[in-house]
C-alpha cells in the first residue's frame, strides 16, 4: 500500500502567545496512504495544517513534501508543488461562479503573462463541469458560490482541491455538515482516488469515518503526538481513549 | 432563491447596451455642431470641455475600480498616478522637448514604474492601512514635486506649449474612456479578471491556492496608474499650465471614488453610469452653491454609503458583483471568518439535503 515518504514533519513546533498550539511534532505520510489527524478541540490539528501548508510561520522544525524542505515556502508555492487542502472554516470566493472557483483552484501560471488576459481552455471548463457533477453542484456551476448552502460550500471546496490535480490533499473536517448519504459518496470518491495514487491526510470527528478511511491515524493531544498508529491500535489505546473520548468513551465526538 | 431585480433582465441589459452605444456615436457627431462664442446653440465648447472632464473621469474611475472595485484595495491616492503622468508630460515636453504624444507616453511610463515601486510597498499592507498608505503616498509625491524645482519648476509651476483644440481632446478623451471601459468589461471575464476576484475575497485563500497575490496586485496596480497616468498627461497639455497645487488635489481621488460607489464599486458599468450622474450633479452644485459644494459632496457620500452602498448598478441586480465600500475596508479576516462560522453553525445541522 505504502512507497517513499510524501511529506514529513521533523520536531515542527508553533506558539501562539505563551499557547504551544503544536508542540515538536514528529510525522510522516507515505506515498499512497490515508493518515488521519485526530485529537479534541483545540489540540493543535488545524494549526498543524496551518503550518504545513504555510500559513503559519513554525517556530521550530522542519516540513520536507517529496524530499523538498518547505519550512521557508509561501503558502502558494506550498500549493504550486502539489499539495492541496480544505478548510474548517470554508473559504470559497463567494461573489465568484462555482465554475470560476473551480478553474480559480488549478495553479495556473505563477506570473500574469498573456494567457491570463484570456479565457480558461475549453478542456478546463470540462473537468471543472465535471467535478461539479460527481459533488452534486453541477444545477449552480454559473451560479455564484455565494449563494450555495454551508453543506454544498464543503463540497465546492472539496472540488476545488481536485481541480489541480495534487499528490497530497489535506482535509479539514470536510464532511461537518454534509448529508450521511453523500459522505458514503465522498468515502468511496477518496478511495477511488486514493486507489490511483493520491494520498490524503484527512482531519475528522467522526471515528467511523476515520477507521473506514485510514490506514494509519495520528493523535494529537494539547499540540503533542501521543500516538501514531492503525485505526484498530488507536482504538484499543488507553491513553487516547482517555484523552479523546474522556470518562464515557463513546465512539462518536461531536 | 435570488432576486429579480430590473438589470438581472438580459433583455434591460441589452437595452442598456444599446443605450450607451446610441449615446457614444451621438457624443461622436457632437463636435459638428460646436458653435463659436456669442452665437446662438446648444453645442457650445464649454459643453465640449465638460464631456472630455466627464470621460476623463470615467476612465480615471473604471481604473481605479480595478484596484478599488475588483481587487478590493480602496485606493485613497489614486490621483497620485494623474499628477505623476501630469508632471511626467510636462517635463519632457518642456525640459527634454519631446512631442506631445511621445511626452504623454513617457508620462505613462513613469506612472507605471512608480506604481510598480509603491505598490510593491503599500500592497503588503490590507484594508484601512493600505488606504492611508496611499494617501500618504499622495501627498509626499506632491511635496517631492514642489521641491525638485529644477525638473518641476516647484510651487512656479510648468507652462506647456499651448495647444487650442478641443474638438481633439474630445475624441481623444471619448476614446479612451471607451477603450477603458471595454477592457475592464473584457479584463473582468478572463482568468486574470477572476483572480483580481478571488484576492478581494479572500486573499490567504487564493494564496493557498497557488495563485501568488502580490504579482497579480502589482499588475492591476500598474494597470490602474498607466490609465490614470494618461489621463494626466492629457490633462496637462490641455490645461497648458499645472502646478503642485492644481494638480495633485485630493478631491481628484475622492470624486472619482464617489463616482465609482455611486455607481456600483466592483461592476463595469457602475464608474459610467456613476461619473455620469456625479459630473452634472457636480457641476449642477457648482453652478448653484459654489461655496456649498464640498458640504454636498460630502453629504452623498455619507449618503451613499448609509443607503445606496452597493451603488445604482448593485442596487438594481443581483448579479453585479458590487461590493459595498465597508466591506473592502473591514476585509479583516478574523471578522469574516466568524461570519462564516454562524453561518454554517446555524445551518450545518439537519439541512444536510440540497436543494
Ligand atoms: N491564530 C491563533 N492565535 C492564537 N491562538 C490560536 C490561533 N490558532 C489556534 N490557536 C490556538 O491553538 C490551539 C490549537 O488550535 P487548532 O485550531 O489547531 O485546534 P484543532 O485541533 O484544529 O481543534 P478543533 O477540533 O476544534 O478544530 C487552540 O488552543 C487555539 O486556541
Ligand atoms: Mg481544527
Amino acid at each position: 500500500m505504502s512507497g517513499s515518504t510524501i511529506l514529513e514533519g521533523r520536531g515542527v513546533l508553533k506558539n501562539f502567545g505563551g499557547l504551544c498550539a503544536v508542540d515538536q511534532v514528529d510525522f510522516r505520510v507515505d506515498e499512497g496512504e490515508i493518515v488521519g489527524l485526530i485529537g479534541p478541540n483545540g489540540s493543535g490539528k488545524t494549526t498543524l495544517f496551518n503550518c504545513i501548508t504555510g500559513v503559519e510561520k513554525v517556530d521550530g522544525g522542519e516540513i520536507l513534501f517529496k524530499g523538498e524542505n518547505i519550512t521557508e515556502d509561501k503558502p502558494y508555492q506550498i500549493a504550486r508543488r502539489g499539495l492541496a487542502r480544505t478548510f474548517q472554516v470554508i473559504r470559497v470566493y463567494r461573489d465568484l461562479t462555482v465554475e470560476e472557483n473551480l478553474l480559480l483552484s488549478r495553479q495556473w501560471g505563477e506570473v500574469p503573462t498573456l494567457r491570463s488576459f484570456t479565457q480558461a481552455d475549453p478542456s478546463l471548463h470540462d473537468k471543472a463541469a465535471e467535478i461539479a457533477d460527481f459533488l452534486l453542484l453541477g444545477h449552480h456551476l454559473h451560479e455564484k458560490a455565494g449563494i450555495l448552502s454551508g453543506g454544498q460550500r464543503r463540497l465546492l471546496e472539496l472540488g476545488m482541491t481536485l481541480m489541480p490535480d495534487p499528490d497530497l490533499i489535506l482535509l479539514d473536517e470536510a464532511t461537518s455538515g454534509i448529508n450521511p448519504t453523500l459522505i458514503q459518496t465522498i468515502k468511496d470518491r477518496i478511495r477511488e482516488m486514493n486507489g490511483r495514487g493520491l494520498t490524503l491526510m484527512l482531519v475528522e470527528h467522526d471515528i467511523r469515518f476515520i477507521s473506514d478511511l485510514c490506514d494509519r491515524v495520528i493523535v494529537l493531544n494539547y499540540g503533542k503526538k501521543m500516538a501514531d498508529g492503525t485505526p484498530d491500535e488507536i482504538k484499543s489505546d488507553e491513553r487516547v481513549l482517555e484523552a479523546y473520548f474522556g470518562d464515557d468513551g463513546g465512539s462518536d465526538v461531536d | 432563491m435570488s432576486r429579480h431585480l430590473i438589470l438581472d433582465n438580459p433583455g434591460v441589459r441589452r437595452a442598456g447596451l444599446f443605450l450607451t452605444a446610441l449615446a457614444v456615436v451621438v457624443l461622436a457627431i457632437l463636435p459638428v455642431f460646436v458653435v463659436e462664442r456669442g452665437q446662438e446653440g446648444f453645442v457650445t465648447n464649454s459643453l465640449l470641455f465638460n464631456f472630455t472632464q466627464m470621460f476623463m473621469m470615467i476612465a480615471m474611475a473604471a481604473s481605479w475600480n480595478l484596484t478599488g472595485g475588483f481587487t478590493g484595495y480602496v485606493d485613497f491616492g489614486h490621483a497620485v498616478w494623474f499628477g505623476i503622468g501630469a508632471y511626467g508630460t510636462g517635463v519632457f515636453m518642456t525640459k527634454v522637448g519631446l512631442s506631445f504624444p511621445v511626452a504623454t507616453a513617457g508620462g505613462v511610463v513613469v506612472s507605471v514604474v512608480a506604481a510598480l515601486l509603491i505598490g510593491s510597498a503599500t500592497l503588503r499592507l490590507r484594508g484601512p492601512y493600505f488606504s492611508i498608505a496611499m494617501l500618504a503616498t499622495f501627498v509626499a509625491t506632491r511635496e517631492i514635486i514642489r521641491i525638485a524645482k529644477p525638473l518641476t519648476d516647484g510651487g512656479e509651476g510648468m507652462t506647456l506649449p499651448p495647444y487650442l483644440n478641443r474638438p481633439l481632446f474630445f475624441y481623444v478623451t471619448l476614446i479612451l474612456a471607451v477603450l477603458v471601459v471595454a477592457m475592464t468589461w473584457w479584463l473582468r471575464r478572463t482568468q486574470f479578471g477572476a483572480t483580481l476576484i478571488a484576492i478581494r475575497e479572500d486573499e490567504i485563500g487564493a494564496d493557498m491556492r497557488g495563485i501568488n497575490t502580490t504579482l497579480h496586485k502589482i499588475t492591476v496596480f500598474a494597470i490602474s496608474a498607466a490609465i490614470t497616468g494618461l489621463v494626466g498627461g492629457l490633462w496637462a497639455y490641455q490645461n497648458t499650465f499645472i502646478d503642485p497645487d492644481i494638480v495633485f488635489i485630493e478631491r481628484r481621488t475622492l470624486d472619482i471614488i464617489i463616482a465609482t460607489i455611486l455607481g456600483g464599486l466592483g461592476t463595469v458599468a457602475g464608474p459610467v453610469i456613476g461619473s455620469v450622474v456625479f459630473y452634472w450633479l457636480r457641476d449642477l452644485v457648482w453652478s448653484h452653491f459654489l461655496h456649498y459644494h464640498l458640504i454636498v459632496t460630502g453629504g452623498l457620500l455619507i449618503a451613499l454609503v448609509l443607503w445606496v452602498p452597493e451603488g445604482i448598478v448593485g442596487s438594481l441586480s443581483d448579479r453585479s458583483g458590487a461590493t459595498p465600500l465597508s466591506r473592502l475596508l473591514h476585509r479583516n479576516r478574523e471578522e469574516q471568518s466568524e461570519d462564516d462560522l454562524i453561518e454554517t453553525a446555524g445551518g450545518s445541522d439537519p439541512d444536510g439535503t440540497e436543494s
